[in-house]
């Protein structure tokens, strides 16, 4: 054998051993983890991802500590792929909108509505507008009609707060996305990116959810002589916790109730859970039925959000 | 009266003339602070060490999904592609039939837009690493497996049939006859297609199936654009490194340019070193496979789609389809009379100017960096959504693309008759344009054609951003899961990027008929 192909052999051979090596020792750890298994907790990704990681970070800190389970924060990056994550059975507890709440309910008709925040209860959106835009608050829906022809941006497409509610007002004042300047509404892909957008002048207006609005405003992001409130809509439900539903089959009977009790438990007087609720805008969270939510179920379908 | 043809290339450039009454008018201008401050963090990008740590993990995971993607296309595609030549099936069997059937079948793979896969394969197994390197391979595949069968089928046939006369068993003549003529060609075509998959990966991500794109995305969009820089900056030093890494491959190798005037022999290639590369890629990718923690059983977890409504069908046909398929031409037309006119023309704008070159070199690697709908956003600062700013978006993107290509071969061209009339008193532009476009013209058209043909696949991914064409629908759909929607728009895409493929097929055989 001529000494280049002799060298080739070698090369050849070492990286097939090399190729065994580094491929064996993944084989193991998915072994150890079919023993203990993980709560694997997610949200919509509403917000900044580093404000999610650090509040589910801390979610789920809480609920391994209460529960005596590992929990996992799985981040999602998208709202439909959250949907379609609880469907496949990737997620176990989800955070979901009062949209993708629905959504998720109708593709995984076993799940659980465990919770939701006491703000949730009547939520609301905030149409906001840039000060140099010219426009003005208004005081009943009907003044929304001064949103033809203006540069306006939803959130994310499956938004209950930044997108679906907003386009039913609009539609009530008798406002359609086409009327909206360039033809078209934008789509910002969460609230933090509206605020921001609106206040830069890129977009007149936009709609975004109330509680983000208002933690805008409190921690400077949003700063007043640039953006403002021009309406406030009524209340819906939105936001809630949604499990699996085959939860006590796999962690053992009545897992899912010790899982809702758990939630339900957080108070500020605890310091950890003070964090957390701060951190969610809320006081506590409430009980959740799925009947609650059968009005965001109609709108979405008045919108061809739900089939 | 038929224009000259060193001219020919120039025509698409006409299309700046309705764009430049046009978009004045769509100008609102309420974001020139935001993009001013966009363009001054160009040159502050943040260099907080935690920002720097989450880029540079993001961007390992996009450079590892396109090494996956691509190996794994390569091992599906060159198996396909001799599955569906037709020199193979009639050496072997004696019919070229076979050869047809798998062509006509892996058209439709390659009609659809790997973001489409991803996205589809998102709904379906749910959000897991190996979705975006599958994603990636299955259109990159069928591709390859036609450039391959393509390959194949050009090849002179007499060494084979010598072989064949002289007694030769079939497979042991097909391998000796046509595997060392077959190799320079397809990995020359190989290394294009990792720059490809990498250029993928980043949009990929963009549209949250992991890595870099989706840091891109979200920098931009809390317009955090110091952070954004700093991931645009990393990813072109990857990018200019691959790309220069392949062309000094394919030149030690001696393997054809893309855009090869003269096709070169394949003399003193290095077999040694070849194989030495592909061996040491094994490791390597079964490494980054670790990494990145794709378990491919994870595909094989579908999960039954949920019920679909009665009558969707009848709704789905009720939406605008003439409008949606209508956008979708036009902001392909538009696009690559972009690319493909404005290449030649900036070269010709900037020839007096020594340094012109190197801003062109810089602003075209932006281009081809940039995902086109972060491009699209950026626009939307300035401009209100239109179908113009999706094809400047897209235009944008190619052109990085289309003038790269160009300017390789406006240099591989040779000096000599430019320098003829340069010295003959002719102004550099003209001298350009006479010396090097003219030989240049036939070819680089006809590569226009096929880039058309691609432009027309990725309007979905600026369409879901500008609102424009199937592209927006498809998002539209994807967010509702109305699933007999998404069908029908797949099979929309897949009829108008076929009649694309062929359309822009006759158009190369035309231009580069002798």
């Amino acid at each position: 054998m001529p000494a280049r192909e002799r060298w080739t052999a070698v090369a050849l051979g070492l990286s097939l051993a090399l190729g065994t090596v580094v491929l064996t020792p993944s084989l193991r750890p998915a072994a150890a983890q079919a023993s203990r298994p993980v709560l694997r907790i997610s949200a919509i990704p509403d917000q900044n991802p580093e404000k999610l990681n650090r509040l589910y970070g801390l979610v789920a800190g809480e609920l391994s500590r209460q529960l005596s389970v590992p929990v996992k924060y799985v981040p999602m990056t998208d709202y439909a792929a959250a949907v379609t994550a609880f469907r496949t059975g990737d997620l176990d507890l989800v955070w979901f909108g009062g949209l993708t709440g629905v959504q998720a309910r109708l593709q995984k008709p076993s799940a659980r509505v465990l919770a939701q925040r006491d703000i949730d209860v009547s939520f609301r959106s905030i149409f906001i507008a840039n000060t140099r835009s010219g426009l003005q608050p208004v005081r009943t829906i009907d003044g929304l009609r001064e949103l033809r022809g203006r540069r306006f941006t939803f959130g994310s497409e499956n938004s209950t707060s930044g997108r679906l509610m907003p386009q039913y007002f609009l539609a009530q004042a008798g406002v359609k996305p086409s009327q909206f300047a360039g033809g078209a509404p934008g789509f910002s892909g969460s609230h933090d990116a509206t605020i921001a957008l609106v206040q830069s002048g890129a977009y007149e207006a936009g709609a975004v959810n109330e509680q983000v609005w208002r933690a805008s405003l409190h921690n400077g992001k949003a700063s007043r002589a640039k953006v403002m409130a021009i309406w406030t809509s009524p209340g819906y439900p939105d936001y809630h916790w949604i499990a699996q539903g085959n939860l006590d089959a796999r962690y053992g009977q009545g897992f899912t109730a010790k899982l809702q009790k758990a939630i339900l438990s957080w108070r500020p007087s605890d310091p950890e859970q003070k964090v957390i609720l701060g951190l969610f805008g809320a006081q506590q969270f409430i009980k959740a039925t799925p009947g609650e939510y059968k009005r965001i179920e109609q709108v979405g379908r008045e919108i061809g959000k739900i089939r | 009266m038929k224009p000259a043809a060193p001219l020919l290339p120039l025509l698409p450039a006409l299309v700046l003339l309705p764009m430049a009454l046009v978009l004045p008018g769509l100008l609102h201008g309420g974001g020139w602070e935001l993009l001013g401050a966009f363009a001054a963090a160009a040159l502050h990008p943040s260099g907080d060490p935690l920002v720097l740590g989450s880029l540079v993990g993001g961007l390992g995971t996009t450079v590892g999904m396109a090494l996956l993607g691509w190996a794994m296309s390569l091992l599906l595609g060159v198996p396909l592609g001799l599955l569906s030549s037709r020199l193979l099936w009639r050496s072997l069997v004696g019919t070229a039939l076979p050869a047809e059937l798998v062509r006509r079948l892996l058209a439709v793979p390659r009609s659809i837009h790997e973001l489409i896969w991803g996205l589809l394969l998102l709904q379906l197994v749910g959000q897991q690493p190996a979705v975006a390197v599958l994603a990636i391979a299955i259109p990159f595949g069928a591709l390859v497996a036609r450039v391959v069968s393509d390959l194949l089928d050009a090849l002179p046939e007499r060494n084979l049939q010598g072989l064949l006369a002289a007694g030769t068993p079939a497979p042991a003549a097909l391998l000796t006859a046509l595997g060392p003529p077959l190799l320079p060609g397809l990995i020359s075509y190989g290394g294009y297609r990792l720059e490809c998959a990498l250029r993928s990966a980043t949009l990929l991500g963009v549209f949250g199936l992991g890595g870099l794109g989706n840091e891109l995305l979200l920098t931009l969009q809390s317009l955090q654009f110091r952070e954004l820089w700093s991931g645009l900056w990393l990813l072109l030093a990857v990018m200019l490194s691959l790309e220069a890494l392949v062309s000094a491959l394919r030149r030690r190798w001696s393997m054809p340019a893309r855009l090869a005037l003269e096709r070169r022999q394949p003399v003193g290639r290095s077999s040694r070193e070849l194989v030495l590369a592909a061996a040491a890629l094994v490791p390597l990718l079964l490494g980054v496979g670790r990494a990145l923690a794709v378990d491919p059983a994870a595909l094989l977890h579908w999960e039954s789609l949920p019920p679909l409504p009665t009558g969707g069908w009848q709704a789905a046909l009720q939406l605008p389809w003439l409008t949606l398929v209508g956008e979708t031409v036009l902001l392909t037309t538009l696009a690559a009379a972009l690319a493909v006119g404005g290449a030649p023309l900036l070269l010709l704008l900037v020839a007096p100017w020594p340094w012109g070159r190197w801003l062109l070199r810089l602003v075209w690697a932006l281009g081809r960096l940039w995902p086109p709908p972060l491009t699209a956003l950026l626009l939307l600062f300035l401009f209100k959504p239109s179908l113009w700013i999706a094809a400047l978006a897209l235009g944008f993107h190619n052109l990085g693309i289309l003038g790269r290509l160009l300017l390789e071969g406006v240099e591989a061209a040779g000096p000599e008759r430019e320098d003829a009339l340069r010295s003959g008193g002719s102004g550099a532009r003209l001298a350009l344009l006479y010396g090097r476009f003219s030989g240049l013209a036939r070819s680089y058209l006809a590569y226009g054609a096929y880039r058309a043909d691609v432009i027309l696949r990725e309007t979905v991914v600026v369409g879901l951003v500008a609102g424009t064409g199937l592209g927006s629908q498809l998002r539209e759909s994807l967010s509702a899961f109305a699933f007999d929607q998404l069908a029908l728009l797949l099979a929309a895409y897949a009829l108008l990027t076929l009649l694309g493929e062929d359309l822009s097929d006759r158009a190369r055989r035309a231009l580069l008929r002798p």
